[in-house]
Formats: structure tokens, sequence, C-alpha cells
């Protein structure tokens, strides 16, 4: 059982730390950047809405580095001529999801809370202040509704053959969501408007505001969950 | 008491749509012995082996390996645990270095030879920290049989083991395929190479279209199969020569060619009654048996 975490953390970890460093760095930089152009004293909600800002760029990218690391699993393996080695192993084929998508959900946490660290970190480097509990508002929207998209780039890779072909397919999910539930009316349905936080962030006060909406949290992760249990049926369908 | 077979398939069938890849197989591989399975390409062999080790999914018929039903997921998991087996593709992970993927294909296997992997890593002259995806087509069939070599496994199914290796490679593949049969592994081994069969086959299955046609030993296709030239002064019909294992008749101006899988006294004895002025008597090599049969289809 080590051994096939062993081989999901080295068939993923290149996109994983590329993507990760990428994004933190990137957060980081935005949040020194702006602290180096602000010349006046600014309030606590500028520098707020400066970081919800980043948070909404933050769940752009975030959701591009889900895809390409979810990109993998016997489908890839079967278009890059290994998956007949893989499934020689005497293991079944529900248990080398469940590691996968175990090592694909740590790395997905991983990749909201160390960017939100890096501009936590960097903004305190420079004196500013922002509350504990909204980066975790933050976050825990960001993993409430990423779920959805973690478990579509995991029904990608199980369905969609071919080695490139499930992440173009998975964003190309992304974007039909994003724009079919794009009107006033639909988009507190979106995943990704629940990611950034749209519909909690108060203009005033540039912070998240209300109750941590657990129903939608609960309804993202019964779809995830469905998801998942579409992607790991499949796989035990298949022939390869 | 005879022995269960390691592999035992009863109309084991596979369709992809309208196309029957494989056509209702009888197969029986016994133990301790070095089973060569031919066919042209597309013959179904490579299907025929992803169904015994559960990849594929029958669409008829069944069979088991090593007493395990191989339409049981369960049981197929654990009749894994005992079959070591080198695909026909062999391209491995290409994000894994030598020794990466010997870790971690050994992390499965409590009977892991570290001794023998060492030696094979030697004999094969494997570069232990270089990525697979670097390595040459025949570097990387190496790591694959050094992957299934250096197990005890009780069966061991090889498809086209020889596939981008150079001569000394081919060499040393059969003799570590013989060397593994000597221990008490049963090897189930598919090839196109017909000379590598016949070096070390002690049985011989030939699937033609997905259908066995043929699954004898090769005592028994050495001892049964002849070719016979025959000279006439005047031909007979063919169908003078049309009886039990007689295979395939060609005539040829005052000659006649018959390829016989038995019965060559009866053939020599109807000869002599129709005037034969000659009558030569050849073994034949499995290239030979392989070739008519198929031909004969």
């Amino acid at each position: 059982m080590s051994m096939l975490w062993y081989k999901a953390w080295l068939e993923t970890r290149v996109r994983f730390l590329i993507c990760l460093g990428g994004i933190t760095a990137l957060c980081a930089w935005n949040v020194y950047q702006t602290d180096r152009e602000i010349t006046t004293i600014v309030s606590d909600a500028f520098y707020s809405s400066v970081l919800h800002a980043r948070h909404e760029l933050l769940v752009l990218m975030w959701v591009l580095a889900v895809n390409l690391i979810m990109m993998g699993g016997l489908l890839r393996e079967k278009a890059t001529g290994a998956a007949s080695f893989t499934l020689a192993l005497p293991v079944g084929r529900a248990r080398m999801a469940g590691v996968r998508i175990a090592v694909g959900l740590i790395q997905m946490l991983v990749l909201i809370a160390l960017p939100w660290i890096g501009m936590y970190l960097a903004g305190s480097a420079f004196g500013r202040t922002h509350s504990v509990s909204q980066v975790f508002f933050h976050a825990g929207l960001m993993a409430g509704g990423g779920v959805v998209y973690f478990a579509i780039a995991l029904l990608a890779a199980s369905v969609v053959d071919g080695e490139y072909t499930a992440p173009i397919a998975a964003f190309g999910v992304v974007l039909v969501i994003a724009s079919t539930l794009s009107s006033p009316g639909t988009r507190t349905y979106n995943p990704l408007y629940f990611m950034m936080g749209s519909g909690f962030y108060n203009g005033r006060t540039a912070l998240l505001a209300g109750p941590i909406p657990w129903a939608q949290i609960g309804i993202y992760a019964l779809i995830a969950a469905c998801l998942t249990w579409g992607s790991i049926k499949a796989l035990q369908a298949r022939d390869f | 008491m005879i022995p269960a077979p390691v592999i035992q398939t009863s109309q084991l069938r596979k369709a992809y749509g309208k196309f029957e890849a494989v056509r209702g197989v009888d197969l029986c591989v016994e133990p301790n012995r070095i089973t060569g399975f031919l066919g042209a390409n597309g013959a179904g062999k490579s299907t025929t082996i992803k169904m015994l080790l559960g990849m594929v999914k029958p669409t008829g018929g069944g069979g088991s390996v090593l007493g395990r039903r191989i339409d049981d997921p369960g049981a197929s998991v654990e009749m894994r645990r005992h079959v070591a087996y080198v695909s026909e593709d062999k391209r491995l992970y290409g994000y894994m270095t030598v020794a990466q993927i010997i870790r971690f294909t050994s992390g499965f296997y409590p009977d892991w030879r570290k001794d023998v992997e060492r030696d094979l890593l030697a004999l094969y002259e494997l570069p232990p920290d270089r990525k697979i995806r670097l390595l040459s087509k025949g570097m990387r069939t190496k790591v694959a049989l050094l992957l299934a070599l250096a197990r005890q496994p009780q069966l061991l199914i090889l498809d086209e083991p020889g596939d981008g290796l150079d001569p000394c490679g081919v060499e040393q593949l059969l003799e570590s395929v013989v060397a593994r049969s000597g221990d008490g592994t049963s090897v189930f081994f598919s090839s196109h190479q017909i000379a590598e069969v016949e070096r070390i086959a002690d049985n011989v299955c030939i699937l033609d279209k997905g259908r066995l046609i043929l699954d004898a030993t090769m005592d028994d296709l050495r001892q049964s199969y002849r070719q016979i030239t025959l000279a006439f002064p005047e031909l007979p019909a063919e169908s003078e020569f049309q009886m039990a294992g007689v295979e395939r008749i060609r005539s040829n101006g005052h000659q006649m060619s018959l390829f016989s899988s038995g019965n060559t006294e009866a053939v020599i004895e109807r000869a002599r009654t129709l005037h034969a002025m000659s009558i030569d008597v050849t073994p034949v090599a499995l290239r030979d048996v392989y070739l008519q049969t198929v031909r004969a289809r």
C-alpha cells in the first residue's frame, strides 16, 4: 500500500511542486508589490481588498493546477504504455484509485494553505495585519467549492483516453460551468463564484461576512463524492 | 495424481463491438513446463493474456489461473501475487529511475530476491539512477525482465519478451527462462520468434484469428509432423490423399507435397499403391508447422 503512495508522489511531484512554488511565489510577490506601491497610510479595509483580489487570482490558478495535478492514473498510463505493468500488480483498481485520490486531496489542500500562508507572512513582514479567521474563511470556501473541480479533474482522467486530453476536457467543463452559471440568478450555485467568496464579500469592510455556508459545502462535497464514485466505477469497468 | 493446470480456459471469448478478437479458446497450460504461445499480429495473444490477468473482461466463457477465476477481481488480485508478467508494452514509468521502479515493485512481493536483483542489474548493465524514459527500448525491456525475474513466482507470463533485445539479450533471456523453469516456475511465453519458442518450449499453442488451432507438446510435433514429397509417373488426384492427418496437399508437375500431422504410414502406403516413383519423408521444424497450420486455414 505504501508503495502506491510512493508512486503517486513520484508521478505528481514535479507538477505539484511547480504549481505550488509558482502560485505561492506569485501570491507573495503580489502582496509585496502592493506594499511597495502604497505610499500613503492606507486603511485595513484597503489591504483586505487587496488580499481578496489576490484570493480570486489564487482560485483561478488553483483550478488550473488541480487539472494538471490530477492528470494521470490508469488511462494516461494506457496512453503512455505503463498500464499493463500497473494492472499486473497485486492490487485492486479501487485501491489504486483511492491512493491517487488521497494524494491528490492532500496536494489540493496544500495548494490552498501554502499560498495563503505566503500571502499572510509577506503582509506581516511589512507590518500589515489581517485577521486569521478571514484567512480560514477564504481557505474554507476554496476547499469547499474546490472539491467539485477536483472531482471533475479526477472523472476526466478516469474516462477520457489520451496522455493530455483529460486536463483539456476537464478545463472545458470548468469553462462550461463558469459560463452556464454566470447570471446573477444562478451564480450562487457556481462553485468558482463560491470559492472566490464573492457572495460573502462586504464591499465596505472588504471582509467576508456571514456564517460559514456548511449546507452548500455539504452539497458540493456530495457532488464531488458522486463524481469520485463514478470515476472509480468507470475504472473498474474498463478494459485495458 | 495429475497436477492441476496453471492456466485453464473454457470457450474464452472477447469481442470489441462486432469484431471478435478471441473466439472460444480452450487453453490448458500444464505446470512446470515452458509453453510457447504463437500467433501472428492481431491473432489475439495479448488479449488472451490480458484476460488471464484481469485487465480485459471476457465477453464469454471463463477460465482460471493458478486455480483462481479470472473474472473475479478479488481472486485475480490474489492470483497476481504469484504471477510475474512482462507485458508486450514495456515503457514502464518514465518518471521513475531504475532504482525507484525496483524499490516500488519489490514492495509488493514478499518473494523478492535481492540477490537475483543485484545479479540481473549487473548482467543487464542497467544504470540504477537513470530515468526510465531516458533508457533505450532494449534497456527498458531488460528492466521489465528484471522486475519479473527477481521474484519466485509460480507462473511467469511473458508477452513478446524478446522485443527490442539484441541477440545477446535474447540469449540471456532464454537462459533465464530455462533456469526459471528448472526452478519449478511454469512459463507461458508469447512470441513471434518461432526459433526462440522452438529452442526452449516444451509445449506449443498456436492462435490464429482468435482461435486456438494447435495445442501440442514439442515432442509430439517432432514425432508426428512430416513433410512428404511424392513423385509419380502420372500425378493422381489430390483427393486420393485426403485422409486423416493430411493437413495440406500441393501438386506441381509430377510431384506432390503433403504436410501431415500424423498417419504418415498410411500416406506412404497409399502412395505405394498409386505407384509412386519416389517417397521422401522429412521431419519439419516448428516454423513449418506454424506456417502450414496457419496457411491451411
